[in-house]
């Protein structure tokens, strides 16, 4: 055979033998992705490089108007850095009727949340939702953030909230997210969380 | 293991490939791993290159592509297949290294800033980065490839899928290893 013909055997042999390896490893790992599930329900504005500023190219802390203007499209509601802190300070957070939710991933969370806020990962819902999804069922205010400017995650988890029976009206996002609460120097805290229990079996 | 027999210069030559070759592939199956352990991550990234955004291509993809560089790794490290994934590794390097090009200066326009001065994390298993590097780096690695390419196999287990009779393939891995010097 000759030696090019036998490269490129071996090439495709290692494309299509990798490629179904690959397919098989992702679905035996625990963290393996679903093949058919959109985990992007929300169509994007954001993602395009016309759109938005480069993330790289400063502070993701404040959302331009484009982010709002895309909430607002999506039946979403935006609020302020001030608002979301007058909401943490109400006492009606104590008593459960206002609820902050983190739709950050583990790691992120773990390093640092808004006090109290409970973390929801809408890319894995099987979850948390189970157990997050009365909590805000009978809270009257409930606040989602990411980590502001860009980020969509908590559209994504105000959207999945919603279709879950949330009502529209008492879905709030921070779009400053966790950046702009920083660099307001507000207390975050760090760690697993507490007063959040993971579904019940 | 047709090189090992060869000349003294041939040998080390071929022993310094190998070496090359376990970096090599060292280097893939913990990119390709830093990855595969937070697909989300990089289903993300991946999205944002806006080439695919739509399941089940877009999820293909981002699910395939972090195990299928971990495997690669793992041929190279073992010595199996040398140079049909040393191939098909150099044509995904220059396709990923177009669309991380394209997609930074996109950004870098956008932000108006210099293609140099901007990070990002390019999903490729690194974090953020600088772009810059990130090509410089991405050049490295093409070449470290095309050595392996062209240098003899030693230490192999099975080298090459499809080879004709054990002599003509030893001849022809004495041949590359003198055109290599």
């Amino acid at each position: 055979m000759p030696r090019a013909t036998a490269i490129a055997l071996e090439s495709l042999a290692v494309a299509v033998l990798g490629f179904g390896l690959a397919i098989v490893a992702n679905w035996l790992s625990p963290r393996g992705l679903s093949l058919t599930r959109d985990y992007f329900p929300v169509p994007t504005l954001a993602t395009h490089p016309a759109t938005g500023p480069a993330p790289a190219a400063g502070s993701p802390a404040s959302a331009g108007p484009a982010t709002r203007a895309r909430l607002v499209a999506h039946g979403l509601q935006a609020i302020s850095r001030e608002e979301a802190l007058t909401l943490h300070r109400d006492p009606r957070r104590a008593q459960g009727l206002v609820v902050f939710i983190d739709a950050r991933e583990e790691r992120a969370y773990q390093a640092g949340h808004i006090p109290g806020a409970l973390q929801f990962d809408h890319y894995r819902p099987e979850e948390r939702l189970p157990a997050l999804l009365p909590l805000c069922l009978s809270a009257e205010r409930v606040i989602v953030y990411c980590n502001g400017g860009e980020c969509e995650d908590s559209e994504f988890a105000a959207v999945m909230l919603r279709d879950a029976g949330v009502p529209a009206a008492n879905l709030f996002i921070y779009v400053g997210g966790i950046s702009d609460w920083t660099a307001h120097s507000l207390p975050v805290e760090t760690g697993p969380g507490e007063g959040f229990a993971p579904a019940a079996p | 293991m047709s090189a090992m027999t060869a000349s003294p210069p041939t040998r080390a030559w071929a022993l310094a490939a190998a070496v090359l070759r376990w970096s090599v592939g060292g280097v893939f199956i913990y990119l390709g791993l830093t990855k595969a352990l937070h697909p989300v991550e990089f289903l993300k990234l991946v999205r944002q290159y806006e080439v695919v955004s739509q399941p089940p291509l877009l999820n293909l993809i981002a699910s395939a592509l972090p195990w299928f560089e971990v495997i690669c790794g793992l041929l190279l490290v073992l010595g199996t297949a040398v140079r049909g994934t040393t191939l098909v590794m150099m044509v995904l390097m220059i396709a990923f290294t177009g669309l991380v090009v394209r997609r930074a200066l996109a950004l870098a326009a956008a932000g108006g800033i210099a293609f140099c001065d901007l990070r990002m994390d390019c999903g490729c298993g690194s974090g953020e980065v600088w772009v810059c590097g990130k090509v410089v780096e991405n050049a490295l690695l093409l070449v470290a490839l095309g050595i392996i390419l062209s240098a003899p196999t030693a230490f192999g287990l099975r080298p090459a899928l499809f080879r004709g009779p054990r002599v003509a393939e030893s001849r022809v891995e004495r041949r590359d290893a003198k055109a290599a010097f």
